[in-house]
Formats: structure tokens, sequence, C-alpha cells
């Protein structure tokens, strides 16, 4: 290994050591918050593939975490599916879902693809909320937890290996000749058809793969929560995983990461006051996108960035 | 009598689309805060005519004016600066429909409010039944609106800048034309067809912070089966959408409006994409 | 005839106006052609049309014998037309070398591992003369180094034809030069056919075989540089765009 590879994996391998250590110090309620906080890099890192990576603002991202959530739970619940092959299958669900919408309206460019995501989003939301006799609507339904002993740790680290797993996956296609084709249709998409990129395939693939991530999430979310709503496949979600993302740095690694955890860890200082924080961080977000679109991260310093996207 | 509900509404839409689409065919945006200004005209409507006193239909005039002016103050502060960047102006009005949709629950309350009827009672159409009074002034004043739109579109000059900022932007500020001015007045235009649909609506249907989505949703439904940047398709999409989801409300299923109107998105973009009175783009 | 490129009859409008009408072209194997005319006379159009931008509303395009008429720009690229902007477009994020690679991978052919890959892009950038600025993000060039990235990347395709829009345009007398140096020694070291758009006379005029001319969507004559020069339906096209 070389010089440069050992100092790659020492930091992101010293985060990880530390990471290992919340549990023993920290209440339950604070670990509760990194465990949603963890939900959310999941969810923001995996929008952030296609958005920021790719440039498709998709609004049905919350919408796939939902159907992870609702497919493993009603899987558990009707048919006594374990969860963890619930929430593989509602993955898989996830995926093809994905594939079909993307295939749909990637076709046609960027705004039907943004206006295609808001319709399903609501749609799934408005079906599940009114097929009650399945899914118990807004009352909510009840699943059963991962363990089957209940222990925040234990979720913690569950949720914390898969995280883990999924970052390095995004961390692998940035860097690999896919990701070099996902930012080339970002940066601009007729040079990159003329230069032969199949652009089309390439972002269906990218849909694909961040809608399969936030099945993943959503079916672990839910397992944690052990009560599902149609919250989590609203638009006030999606806001929240968009904010992160947005205000943490679009276009970059780290920033989804960094954002999550501060707007999580916000979040939970400004529900003392009252619900402020989707008012305060919406406002954060305009303004960062109006006038810092590279987030928190390009204002942290770009020769910092950039030793780490490189 | 559903038929009549479909048209009426199916009016109300294309006006609202035609805000949509004014936008999408000059500036390449999707301004999906439409809903929260439709809704905020109506707040505005109720509260100048029941809390301060000032006669309906002046309300309605002011609320659509001041909506016309947030729209243009949107456009100078947040999209202008956006430009080319098809993601970032998706981003930011995504964004600006959460905040002021939270604001308006903040400012506003959650509960519905309802500005007065212009007219009340019902007339007898045809002699088969009895329709609103109010629905039909509605009916008509949004008919006035969309002749008036089609005037400033095809004879004004602002409205031949208009189509020409849409076809070829660089041509058009070649041959003169200050393309800024009339992206931020076409926005302005834009928002005030949303308040205006906003305001003729809140007198039938109470406004409430949360319906904005559906609305917003409705009206890039027409936009996209009318066809982009068409007006004829937004009032053809219009009549069709409103009619379909107010015939399916009443013999399918009445939570299920919304439905139709997403199933006949996803057929015309699996089927027709460019909708039905859009241009093959590729 | 056994053309490498063959247009018949191509034509594309855009709501009321028709940008191109009725155009035949052909290009042989080795040729240098040029296409001149006044602004607005259909040359990027064309340009558009070959490289699969747009779809002629009528007419054919052939490559080689095989049709190409609806093909997308990137199944175009992977036959082997590669082209520039008129508007130079390298990606602007992205260094020399992953500009240059987006070229390699946008080939897709199988062969090559990662190594040689980079061999390659090296290659190529020495070649344009962009071999120090390798890390250097292409925002961060001037205009003639981002004209020479768009050309590597272009070349990075294997091109066998070359679409070249207006390469010159902007650039300084000694730049232009070296362009046409450059542009010189592709033709001959790579054996490539070129197809230019160009308004400056002098270059387009001394460098190219043929010239195609057109004036309001239509081809008004075609012929070798010296007939072009003084054809007097040729001078009254550009006279008149001066008049204007």
């Amino acid at each position: 290994m070389s010089r440069m590879d050992i100092k790659k994996i020492s930091l992101p391998l010293i985060f990880i050591i530390i990471a290992l250590f919340p549990p023993f110090f920290l209440s339950q309620y604070w670990l509760h918050v990194m465990i949603i906080s963890l939900f959310y890099v999941m969810m923001a890192s995996s929008w952030n593939l296609i958005a920021g990576f790719t440039g498709q603002v998709s609004f049905a991202h919350a919408a796939f975490s939902g159907i992870g959530a609702y497919a493993s739970g009603m899987l558990a619940v009707n048919l006594g599916v374990p969860p963890w092959l619930g929430i593989l299958i509602g993955t898989g669900v996830a995926a093809l879902l994905g594939l079909g919408l993307g295939y749909l309206c990637i076709r046609m460019g960027g705004i039907y693809l943004s206006l295609t995501t808001l319709g399903f989003s609501e749609i799934l939301r408005i079906i599940i909320t009114n097929e009650d006799k399945w899914t118990r609507g807004t009352m909510g339904l009840q699943i059963p937890g991962f363990f089957s002993e209940y222990s925040k740790a234990n979720y913690y680290y569950l949720f914390l290996v898969v995280t883990i797993f999924l970052l390095i996956v995004i961390y692998w296609i940035i860097h690999s000749e896919m990701g070099l084709t996902f930012r080339a249709v970002l940066n601009d998409e007729l040079a990159a058809s003329s230069s032969g990129i199949n652009t089309i395939r390439v972002r269906i693939l990218a849909f694909t793969i961040s809608s399969a991530m936030a099945g993943l999430a959503g079916g672990l979310y839910g397992h944690y929560l052990m009560l599902i709503t149609p919250d989590i496949p609203s638009l006030g979600q999606m806001f929240l995983v968009l904010a992160m993302a947005v205000i943490g740095g679009m276009g970059s690694f780290i920033g989804p990461i960094i954002g999550s955890f501060v707007l999580e860890i916000l979040s939970e200082y400004i529900r003392i006051y009252g619900e402020y924080h989707v008012l305060l961080f919406g406002l954060v977000a305009l303004a960062m996108a109006r006038f810092a679109p590279e987030g928190l991260m390009g204002i942290v310093g770009k020769k910092w960035r950039k030793e780490w996207v490189h | 009598m559903y038929l009549t509900n479909g048209i009426v509404i199916g009016v109300i839409n294309a006006i609202s689309a035609i805000g949509v689409s004014l936008i999408v065919g000059i500036m390449r945006v999707v301004n999906f805060a439409h809903g929260e200004l439709y809704i905020f005209a109506g707040y505005f409507s109720y509260h100048l005519s029941t809390r301060l006193g000032v006669p309906p239909l002046l309300a309605m005039f002011l609320s659509i004016l001041f909506i016309f002016l947030i729209g243009i103050g949107m456009e100078r502060t947040l999209i202008r600066p956006t430009y080319g960047d098809e993601m970032y102006s998706l981003i930011i009005t995504f964004v600006l429909s959460i905040v002021l949709q939270n604001a308006a629950l903040l400012i506003f309350g959650p509960y519905p409010n309802k500005p007065p009827n212009l007219v009340s009672g019902a007339t007898n159409i045809f002699g088969l039944y009895h329709y609103g009074n109010q629905r039909l002034l509605s009916f008509f004043i949004s008919i006035g609106i969309l002749l008036f739109i089609f005037y400033l579109i095809k004879m004004t000059w602002f409205g031949k800048s208009i189509r020409a900022v849409s076809q070829d932007r660089e041509m058009s500020s070649l041959v003169g034309v200050d393309h800024l001015r009339v992206n931020m007045l076409s926005f302005g235009l834009g928002a005030a067809l949303a308040g205006g649909a906003g305001v003729i609506i809140a007198p039938i249907f109470p406004v409430t912070p949360t319906g904005s989505t559906a609305v917003s949703l409705t009206a890039f439904v027409v936009v996209v089966l009318g066809g982009m940047g068409s007006l004829k398709g937004c009032v053809v999409g219009g009549l069709m959408l409103g009619i379909i989801e107010n015939l399916g409300a009443a013999y399918v299923s009445t939570m299920y409006r919304h439905i139709f109107g997403f199933v006949i998105l996803i057929l015309i973009l699996v089927f027709r994409p460019w909708g039905l009175y859009g241009q093959k783009t590729q | 005839m056994g053309a490498l490129i063959e247009g018949k009859g191509l034509t594309k409008s855009f709501g009321g106006l028709t940008a191109v009408k009725e155009v035949d072209f052909h290009l042989d194997k080795g040729e240098i052609i040029g296409l001149i005319g006044p602004n607005g006379a259909g040359k990027t159009t064309l340009f558009n049309l070959v490289s699969g931008v747009f779809h002629p509303d009528s007419g054919k395009l052939y490559f080689n014998s095989k049709d190409i008429t609806i093909l997308k720009p990137f199944e175009i690229c992977r036959l082997g037309i590669a082209r520039t902007f008129q508007i130079v477009r390298p990606f602007l994020k992205m260094s020399c070398f992953e500009n240059t690679l987006v070229g390699i991978i946008g080939r897709n052919d199988k062969n090559g591992g990662k190594e040689e890959r980079k061999d390659e892009v090296r290659t190529l950038l020495k070649f344009v003369g962009l071999g120090n600025r390798e890390q250097t993000l292409a925002k961060d060039l001037t205009l003639i180094e981002k004209k020479r990235l768009e050309m590597a990347r272009a070349l990075a395709t294997k091109p066998k034809v070359l679409l070249l829009d207006e390469v010159l345009a902007g650039l300084n007398p000694s730049e232009i030069l070296q362009a046409l140096e450059l542009i010189e020694v592709i033709r001959t070291k790579l054996e490539m056919t070129i197809f230019w758009i160009e308004h400056v006379m002098g270059a387009i005029m001394k460098a190219s075989d043929r010239i195609i001319v057109l004036d309001q969507g239509e081809k008004i004559k075609e012929g070798k540089p010296e007939e072009i020069v003084y054809d007097p339906r040729v001078i009254e096209a550009y006279l008149g765009e001066s008049d204007a």
C-alpha cells in the first residue's frame, strides 16, 4: 500500500473506531438521535448520488424508503417473514420500482423526472393512508423489531454497519469509471453523449441504485421504530433529506454525512421551542442553494475537500 | 352535475396550469411553489375581506396583486441567479414551497379559511338541476381571465416578447428584447395566475396549508398532459383533467380523485410524453 | 460511391424556421471539407444532424453506407464520428485527465486495463499539448487550453471523422497557427477525415480540399477553394449579411 492509500484509509478508520463508542456513554435518548442520524446519512448520501452526482432531482426518495418500510413491515405482520429477509425483499421492491419509474421519465428530461417523482411520492402516501385495512393508515402499523430483544445499542451497531456498507459502496461508485460517467453526465450531458456515453442508461442506473438504497434504509428504519406511518414516505421527510444534502454539500461525499448529523441534532434542540425546524432548515437551505451551492463542505475549505474526494 | 363541476374546475385548472406553463416555457423552471402561491392568495383574500372588511371583489384583486409582486420578488432574489442550472431552480422552488407551507401553517393556522361568496343562491341549469351561483360566477370569471391571457399573449407586444424568448432566447435578445425583464414579468404573471386561480376557488373550496401540494400536482399534470409550453394544451388538459377527476370521484371513489391525475400522467409519459399539443424535442 | 459520410436531402425545421433545407453532401476518406456560410446559414444545425443531436425531418444520413439517420449521439460517437462544439464544452468540474478518460470510456471497448488507459490518456494529453496540465480542472484552463482538451477528449473516442465547429473562434493569430498545426498533425498522423465549420476564411480556404457553402439552410455552392472564392453567389451571400 502506498503512503497515499494509508492516509486515505486511516482517517475514516479513526472515525469508525470513534463511532464504536457512543453506546457506552450516551443516554438512550441521544443514542436514539444517533440512530436516526445514521438513517438520514443513508438517505441523504444515496439521494446525493443522483442529485449531486448526476444532477437528477428526485422527490421520490422518501417514498422509496416508505416502500422498504411498508413492504418489509407488512410481510412481517401478515406472513411472518423475518425482518432481515423482509428488508432485503423491500430493497428489491424499491429497486424494481426505481427502475420502472426511472425508465419511464428519465428519457424525457430533468423536469419530467422531478414532476413524476413528486406525483409518485404523493400518490404513494395517499394510497398508504387510505388503504388502512392493510396499512392501518395514519394510526400506524406496528411491526416487529429487527432484534427479538430490544436494545438500542444493538440497533445502533446495526445501523452503523449498514451505513458504513452503503457509504463504501457509494464511495466505490463515485471513484470508479461508473462514477466518472455519472459526473460527466452531471457536468454536461450533451458533451457526455457526444463522447460516447449512454447518458440515459447512466441516469437510470444511478436512479435504480439510489432507490434501492433508500428502500434498504427505510426497511431498517421501520423495524427500528416498530411503528410505521405514512409520514415516512411524505414530502416533509423528503424535504429533510434534501435539506441535509444541500446544506451539507451536494456533490461531495462527506457533505450529506455532515448535513445529516448537523440537522438531526439541531432539530432536537429546536424542537424544545416548537416545530420550527422545518421552516428554519428551509430558509438555511435556500440561502445555501443561492449563495453557497457547495454547502458546508464548500465553506469549510476547498483544499481539505480536494484531498478527500480525490 | 358532476360534469358541470368538472368543467368549472377544469377551467380553473387551466388558469392554474397556464401559470406553471408560462414559467416552464420561458425559463425552463418548474415553480414548485405554485400551490403555495395559490393558497396564499386565498388566504389574503380571506383576511382582507373578512378581517379587514375590504369588499370581496377588491380583496380578490389586491390578493392577486400581492402574489404578482411576491412572484417578481421570488424571481429576482432566488431564481435569477440559477439560470442555466435546472437542478438548482428545482431545488430552490421545492424548498420554497415547503418553507411557504410551514409559514402558512404558522401564520394562518391549520384551519380551513373561506372568503365570502360574491354571489349566493343557485340557478336552474337547463331545467335539469340547480347549480351554485358562486360556481357559475367563478366559471365566467375564469373564462374571462383565460380570454384576457390569450389576448395578452397573442396580441400585445409583451406577449410577443414572451413567445420570442421561449422559442429562442439568444435570438430574441439580439432583436432587442430585454429577456431578463421578460423573465421577471413572466414569473410574476405565472404567480399571479396561480393567485388568480386561488382566489377564484377559495369561496368554493376553503384553503388549507396542506392543500397546496395537490394544487401544484394538478397543475403539473395538466401542463404535461397539454404539452409544455402550449396554452391551448393547458385549457384542453385542464378541462379533461377536471372532468375526469370529478367523474371519477363521483362514480368510483372520492378518496382517490388525485390518483386519476397521476395515472393520466403516467400514461402520457409512456405513450405521448410531449403531451397533446407539445413539441417533440430531444 | 463509398463515401465515408453521406447526407441526402437533409431538412430540419424549428417551429416556423427551416434551418437546413434539402442539403446533400458527402465526405470521402482522408478529405478535409470546409463548411462555410453567413451566420444563421444552418452550419451548426447540419453538424447537429450528423452527430445525432437532432434528427432530420426528412432526408438520410449514411456512415460507411450504414444508415445513421436516427441514431443517438453516443451511438454515432461509438461508430467513429466525434465532434467539438462552437462554444467549447469540456467537463468543467473534472480534471484534464478525467475529461480525456471519459472519451476512452465512451468508446466502450472491453480491452485495455486501468494502466493502459492511464497511458493512453497521458499520450493524448501530451499530443494536444496539455501534458503538464493533467490534474488541472477544466474550468481553470485558458480558452485555447480548453479547446485542446476538447480535442483530446474527442480523439480519445478513436474517431474516423472529426467534426470541428469553429475551433479557431476567439483565438489570437499565434494561437490560430498552433491550432492549425495540431489539426494538420491529426489529419496526417491519425489519418483523420475532417469536416469543419470556420469563419476564419484564410485558414479554411488554405487547408481544405473542398468547400461547401450554405446560405439560409441551402447548399448554394460546392467546390475547390479557388472556385468558391470568386463565385458571385457566395460573395453575395456574405455581402448580404454585412448589409443587415
